[in-house]
């Protein structure tokens, strides 16, 4: 393919304000983003004691059971990931009779407290009635039985089907006399009881409710409405987060994976505020020690420029935060933009204008890499193959199980280490 | 079938993609959702093959769906026949686009005027059957659209058929028939087609001396390419010393000449070394267990590993196929299909001190009384790397033996 063809196909950060206008680098992709069936699978691995049932082709119930056997979340070969698998007739006829049937042998062998019934493409193309056959099964078996549409079509990538399938849980939730826990939503890499902000909250004595869906029971989400305040780590948490605020009162903090020291103070500030505690002092050390760490960041990474690829912070507060500190994106990736008001737009608009183009499109990339020589990958790529192009990755993912002022921390050490890497790759080290 | 609670059945869409993707020189374009696309590269890993700028896909929007909007599918063949100057493309249909009734072929043939690579549609949305329908279909449309011309004789080589990546150890296999032929009769392979094949070698591979048929589905291939090019065939799969002696000697047949002398010593020798095996079954045939078999995978493994079982004097008492008998010609009635998983958990699960050959999921729904091997997909407990650990042949009896003599040490 021709890199320089590719780039003058796509747009300027500047030019665009949604998505929909940003030009896919190439019209064949490869691999393609993940697909909301996959989101609702990542969202129900974390709801210990309900069942996933997957209602699709083979191919899809096939791809999905494959993905959870590994790993105990699910239990294993075994465990609670199910399927319908529709033929020919089921898509002419319609898949209510073999999800009932299936639904009786379900509830028979695994009695489970709640079932997120998940349609996929083939379901909704068809236009079969889940919502009412999954209330009619709720009805008759006496649990909470949630229908997810996960239909691959209608957008970018899976974060939707994480996002509808934590918000179905609402169907579930009761009001409660409120305590004092806190809720975590949205979590949906890592466990949050290994990350700073967890770490925070025991130490000033504030117990965990409802952690959805990074680990948590059906009764745990039952009795929800009990929390003080919602922590919503990530923004596919909001539309049940602002349910609950409307149903229950539930006020809640978005506390997405920032990495803006001052942001990341001002929302602890905020979640403190909530519970009415005082800030702790660790929080205050941690701010310092997080200011240092970017203080002394530009004279490593002033001058670097990088590609955007995927990383577990939020995208556009991670490009904005690098700009600040003197490095240069020449592509972002990315699956959202932000509007003309947003302030991380404002910020990398004001020192460069990087070209935007959509996530998960790795096959073409190889010809852009050429034109754009960038000193830094940030993302999943063939670390091999960069360095023949004297690239050098950003290892990213040590920042997945992090939440608070350690993502400061720990991510511009990655940011300093991948530059001097970088540099050192420029300057003739042999590719390692 | 009605709740699945492990693995379906692959479907024939399944099959068609990932024989398609060992063609070297040619490119797959699926036209429908790219979730799928993603989430199929974990699976066609653990077949060992890498789709890897091979592999596209469209995506389809909402209006896509709705309006039946083929403008991503034809810029994205302009796109990769420019960008990658593959010499065909293949467009595969999605479940979507079969049920939303795109014109797959139609679209492939005005598009044909504005490239240069071969464009061949496949409609297959995974609702004609299972993988074997897929299989079938696939190796026939491999051998019709592009063995092309006779163009010339390829003495001393032979083409495998019916090859599948989703073959247990078929790398392996491959590497047990390649030496020996080449012991036997100073044969060398040409291609395999549905694992390691190029559209260089396809093209060339009517001049082949002789086709070696591992399984059923590629029949009609043979058949097509006896009719085109008059190539013999044989269709039959090394399984046990005595099943490779047989299948030697009837592709001998077809050569007209017998296979090297030391090749049938050596599969002698191994008999009789083997009759250790069968005297043990006389001893435990009285015993609370007598020795007996279980063994689920495609139907021509059933059929070799059973003569395998059988050449031992172990009863083979339940055969399981995963997939459809329905175009099984003269189909062996001891072969059981069952019409849903539950039946078939049950079977298995009612096992006992049994030799059980299987794939991972069968041998973990198998108590521990049994012993078990695996020898087909799918694979959930463990990765398949080794290309020298072959079930077929003489190294691949020797290597089931082993597990044979396990299974007489548990056996009360």
């Amino acid at each position: 393919m021709n890199g320089q063809d590719l780039v003058s196909r796509m747009k300027r950060l500047s030019q665009v304000t949604d998505i929909k206008e940003v030009t896919q680098l190439s019209s064949a992709i490869f691999p393609g983003p993940h697909c909301p069936l996959m989101g609702a699978m990542m969202a129900v691995r974390g709801i210990k004691d309900s069942v996933l049932l997957v209602v699709g082709t083979d191919e899809c119930t096939y791809y999905t059971k494959n993905t959870t056997i590994s790993g105990s979340s699910f239990g294993g070969l075994d465990g609670r990931c199910l399927s319908v698998v529709l033929d020919s007739h089921d898509v002419t006829f319609g898949c209510r009779e073999k999800l009932y049937r299936a639904f009786a042998e379900l509830m028979e062998e695994y009695a489970p407290k709640a079932v997120f019934v998940v349609t996929t493409c083939v379901v909704e193309v068809i236009g079969d009635d889940v919502d009412s056959m999954a209330q009619q099964l709720g009805e008759q078996y006496g649990i909470p039985v949630m229908a997810v549409h996960t239909e691959h079509f209608k957008t970018e990538n899976h974060l939707p089907g994480v996002q509808d399938t934590i918000t179905a849980c609402f169907a579930m939730m009761r009001p409660q006399p409120v305590g004092q826990t806190v809720n975590v939503i949205g979590q949906r890499l890592g466990d949050f009881t290994t990350t700073e902000l967890y770490r925070v909250l025991q130490q000033a004595g504030v117990p965990m409710g409802m952690m959805l869906p990074s680990g948590t029971t059906v009764a745990e989400i039952e009795r929800a409405a009990a929390a003080r305040v919602n922590l919503v780590v990530n923004p596919i948490g909001l539309p049940l987060a602002k349910k609950m605020q409307r149903a229950f009162g539930t006020p809640y903090v978005l506390f997405d994976k920032y990495i803006d020291p001052a942001r990341i103070y001002r929302l602890y500030a905020q979640l403190f505020g909530y519970l009415q505690l005082p800030l702790p002092a660790e929080v205050e050390d941690l701010y310092r020690q997080a200011c240092r760490a970017v203080a002394g960041a530009s004279a490593h990474l002033a001058g670097v420029t990088y590609i955007y690829g995927n990383t577990p912070v939020e995208c556009f507060e991670l490009n904005a935060f690098m700009v600040k500190l003197g490095m240069r994106p020449l592509l972002i990736q990315t699956s959202a933009i932000p509007g003309e008001e947003d302030p991380a737009r404002q910020t990398i608009l004001k020192q460069c204008d990087p070209y935007v183009t959509k996530t998960a499109n790795i096959a073409p990339l190889q010809y852009v890499y050429d034109v754009l020589q960038p000193h830094l990958y940030l993302g999943h790529e063939y670390a091999e193959r960069l360095r023949k192009k004297k690239i050098e990755i950003a290892h990213t993912d040590v920042l997945s199980p992090m939440l608070g002022l350690e993502v400061t921390i720990a991510g511009v050490q990655q940011l300093i280490d991948a530059s001097t890497a970088a540099r050192q790759l420029r300057e003739g080290r042999a590719a390692v | 079938m009605s709740l699945c609670r492990y693995l379906p059945v692959p479907s024939d869409r399944m099959a068609v993609m990932w024989t398609l993707l060992t063609v070297g020189d040619a490119v797959v374009l699926e036209y429908g959702p790219a979730g799928t696309t993603h989430y199929c590269v974990s699976l066609f890993g653990a077949m060992g093959i890498s789709p890897d700028q091979s592999l596209f896909t469209t995506h389809m929007s909402e209006d896509d769906v709705i309006m039946g909007d083929v403008r991503r599918l034809e810029e994205a063949i302009v796109e990769l026949d420019k960008g990658y100057r593959p010499k065909v493309i293949f467009v595969i249909a999605s479940a979507v686009t079969a049920v939303i009734g795109t014109d797959l072929v139609g679209v492939c043939n005005y598009m044909q005027q504005q490239v240069d690579a071969r464009l061949i549609a496949l409609e297959n949305g995974g609702f004609k059957g299972d993988y074997t329908v897929g299989l079938r279909q696939v190796y026939r449309l491999l051998v019709k659209q592009l063995a092309g011309q006779k163009q010339g004789l390829l003495p001393g080589r032979y083409n495998v058929l019916g090859a599948s990546a989703s073959s247990y150890r078929i790398r392996s296999d491959l590497r047990e028939i390649e030496d020996l032929l080449s012991r036997s009769f100073g044969l060398s392979r040409h291609t395999a087609l549905g694992v390691d094949t190029s559209l260089q070698q396809l093209a060339a591979m009517g001049g082949a001396q002789l086709n070696i048929v591992l399984r059923a589905e590629a029949l009609p291939a043979a058949e097509w390419l006896k009719q085109q090019f008059g190539t013999p065939y044989v269709y039959g799969v090394p399984y046990g010393y005595q099943g490779t002696e047989q299948w030697l000697e009837q592709i001998a047949s077809v050569l007209g000449r017998p296979a090297a002398r030391s090749v049938r010593d050596q599969l002698g020798q191994r008999q009789s070394q083997a009759a250790t095996f069968r005297m043990y079954a006389t001893m435990y045939r009285n015993r609370p267990h007598p020795p007996a078999a279980a063994i689920i995978g495609d139907y021509d493994l059933l059929q070799g590993l059973a003569g395998l079982c059988r050449e031992l004097d172990i009863c083979p008492d339940l055969l399981i196929c995963p997939h459809t008998l329905r175009d099984i010609t003269d189909c062996d009635p001891i072969v059981r299909h069952f019409a849903t998983e539950k039946e078939q958990i049950t079977a298995l699960r009612q096992l006992q001190y049994h030799l059980v050959f299987g794939d991972d999921v069968s041998l973990h729904l198998c108590d521990r009384t049994n012993t078990g091997l695996c020898v087909s997909f799918p694979l959930v407990s463990h990765v398949q790397i080794a290309e020298h650990l072959p079930l077929m042949g003489i190294r691949g009896t020797d290597y089931i033996l082993e597990t044979i003599d396990r299974y007489y040490q548990v056996l009360e």
